[in-house]
């Protein structure tokens, strides 16, 4: 780490390029990500529009007796059902806010998932969600600090217990820290899309889009579990994605405050060569320094710990 | 084991915040469930009702095409023979922004495997840059916020300095974010304040159920300024939310483990905790195993 006076005066010195380079950089990103969707989406949306303008013209020629217009406003209805998250096909319509659904829905406002099959229609349910959301997010990312922090924990008290028990420390936190980023990566993003393909029907890309989709909060809404009316659910299901998303954001910010760490350090390293960097709880511990929304409590809980040992 | 850092308080602390984590989940499924059901019953069997006199004025249509056209119209885009499509620049450019920011309105979603891949990628590498930058600009607000109670500082007065450095801090930061931005909302996008109110927070929260999209009317004509203000507002109101929430979560949660702890722990612990948050600037010293 930098010295004290050195450290902040080169921080404070560089703090404007800094910012500016990070924001060219963000700018460029965003810019080379709106091309090549641009790019991949833009042509088959054209002809999937293609193909319903010429459906509906079929339609039109078919029944003679419809007219243009009645059928647009029709559309629109269907539009509007749609957006308000009802099943349309048949004579049954399958609600959506039942007991299980709206816990789904809390679940997918405080994760800020939003996934926004469903969301709220009347004024009254979206007051109450905006406070809601106000006083469960911040409830969400307490649990998730600490949900990540005993992740760590337990992996640094394996490293530490592997360590003492073969006599090579650098090896052993190798060893366990690679370990758990496989496992973690098995465990929350490349086994449930097998899961998701056996009961929702999916492809198995599209059962890694989903989780991924899910897990970093993104939430577009275009995959959801447990929403398809044709298909029969397990009961314990729902339970089972619902704990998955839990532990697994957790793992996600961790993974995610690795990397903001990781890139901040990489800008830092010109000003601050000295800067060894061994241990990944280091770097955590560094990087949330700044983090806003990550795993903020390791860093106390790691210093306590130390603390502790000290006493020790 | 000494080092073994899951002792029974932090197990009970946990346990605590999981107990309260769900209860807070159920007693909000059950609200919105009692707040919602009646209205989508009610949209539920209007709809129906459309479609039967629909059927019923065009006798010629026989139900079966209906359904089928039913569940194209289910799939996708917008019903004006002359839009030029979702997927232009400037909507994939939102796109983008939407995916990097987590927010995900999911009006505009990838739908081709190729789209679906690299928005994973998109996503891993532009998520952390998201925050990063987010960071450096929370970074530079709470700077100001610092030289700013540094300045009026006196000597006995720093509790009050603070307090009200917090509370212009958040007075300004919802009238420029949260207040104002409803009103160009509802005059550009013909929303009640109410809606432009819930579009707000719903964006900056980044929980983006996607309802409410700005510029996405096919039916209005948008000045170019109007989404570049409204990307600005976003990033610097992400930032600023994300600073409340933060300090939401700290405050929250020390209140939480002062209640839960013993007095004496809770105090040590309190204390050290807010000791080492006090100045953030300053580095820390980390004794190594």
């Amino acid at each position: 780490m930098c010295g004290k006076p050195r450290g902040a005066c080169v921080r404070w010195r560089w703090g404007i390029p800094r910012t500016l380079v990070l924001l060219l950089v963000y700018l460029g990103y965003l810019l080379l990500g709106s091309v090549a969707f641009w790019a991949l989406e833009g042509p088959i949306e054209r002809d999937s529009a293609q193909r319903l303008l010429q459906e509906k013209w079929e339609l039109l020629m078919n029944h003679t007796c419809l007219q243009g217009e009645a059928l647009d406003q029709f559309a629109q209805g269907i539009i509007h059902a749609y957006k308000t998250g009802l099943a349309l096909q048949g004579n049954t319509t399958m609600g959506r806010w039942d007991m299980v659904g709206s816990f789904f829905f809390s679940v997918s406002a405080i994760t800020t998932i939003g996934y926004g099959n469903l969301s709220p229609t009347t004024a009254v349910a979206r007051v109450v969600c905006i406070f809601f959301a106000l006083f469960g997010i911040p409830l969400n990312v307490i649990l998730l600090n600490r949900i990540g922090q005993l992740m760590l924990a337990g992996v640094q008290h394996c490293s530490r217990h592997l360590g003492e028990k073969f006599r090579w420390q650098d090896g052993a936190t190798m060893l366990t820290r690679t370990c758990a980023l496989v496992t973690g990566l098995l465990l929350f993003l490349l086994l449930p899309p097998f899961l998701f393909s056996a009961i929702e029907g999916w492809t198995y890309e599209e059962g890694f889009y989903y989780s991924f989709i899910t897990l970093s909060t993104i939430g577009f809404g275009d995959y959801v579990i447990g929403m398809n009316p044709g298909r029969f659910y397990p009961s314990w299901y729902k339970n089972v994605v619902s704990l998955w998303i839990l532990f697994g954001m957790a793992w996600l910010a961790l993974v995610i405050n690795l990397c903001i760490s990781l890139l901040e350090n990489s800008s830092n390293l010109c000003h601050c060569c000295k800067k060894r960097s061994k241990d990944v709880a280091q770097e955590l511990m560094d990087g949330d320094k700044t983090s806003n929304l990550g795993a903020e409590d390791v860093e106390s809980c790691s210093n306590r710990e130390t603390k502790s040992k000290g006493l020790d | 084991m000494p080092h073994l850092m899951v002792c029974p308080r932090q197990i009970h602390w946990t346990l605590t915040l999981v107990l309260g984590y769900l209860f807070y989940l159920l007693l909000g499924a059950m609200v919105f469930q009692m707040l919602e059901k009646q209205a989508e019953a009610q949209s539920r069997d209007q709809f129906q009702l459309e479609k039967l006199s629909f059927l019923q004025n065009y006798t010629c249509l026989d139900r079966q095409a209906l359904e089928q056209f039913v569940q194209v119209r289910g799939t996708s885009c917008v019903w004006v023979p002359s839009y030029p499509g979702n997927w232009d620049f400037s909507n994939s450019f939102f796109f983008a922004g939407t995916v990097v920011t987590t927010i995900g309105y999911g009006n505009l979603a990838p739908s081709t495997v190729a789209g679906q891949v690299f928005c994973v990628f998109y996503a891993l590498f532009g998520v952390p840059l998201n925050l990063a930058f987010l960071n450096q600009l929370g970074k530079g607000l709470s700077a100001h916020l610092l030289t700013l109670g540094r300045w009026v500082h006196k000597p006995g007065r720093a509790q009050v300095v603070q307090t009200l450095t917090m509370a212009l801090f958040l007075t300004t930061g919802t009238l420029l974010f949260l207040v104002f931005p409803p009103m160009i909302f509802s005059y550009v996008e013909g929303w009640s304040y109410g809606e432009g109110f819930y579009f707000t927070f719903i964006t900056l929260s980044t929980i983006g159920f996607g309802d409410y999209v700005v510029g996405m009317d096919p039916n209005k004509h948008y000045i170019f300024v109007y989404k570049s203000l409204a990307a600005v507002w976003i990033v610097f109101g992400l930032a600023w939310l994300a600073l409340v929430f933060n300090l939401g979560a700290d405050l929250m949660e020390k209140f939480l483990q002062l209640k839960w702890h013993k007095p004496g722990l809770g105090m040590t612990e309190g204390a050290a905790i807010s000791k080492s948050e006090e100045d953030p600037d300053q580095p820390r010293i980390h004794i190594s195993s």
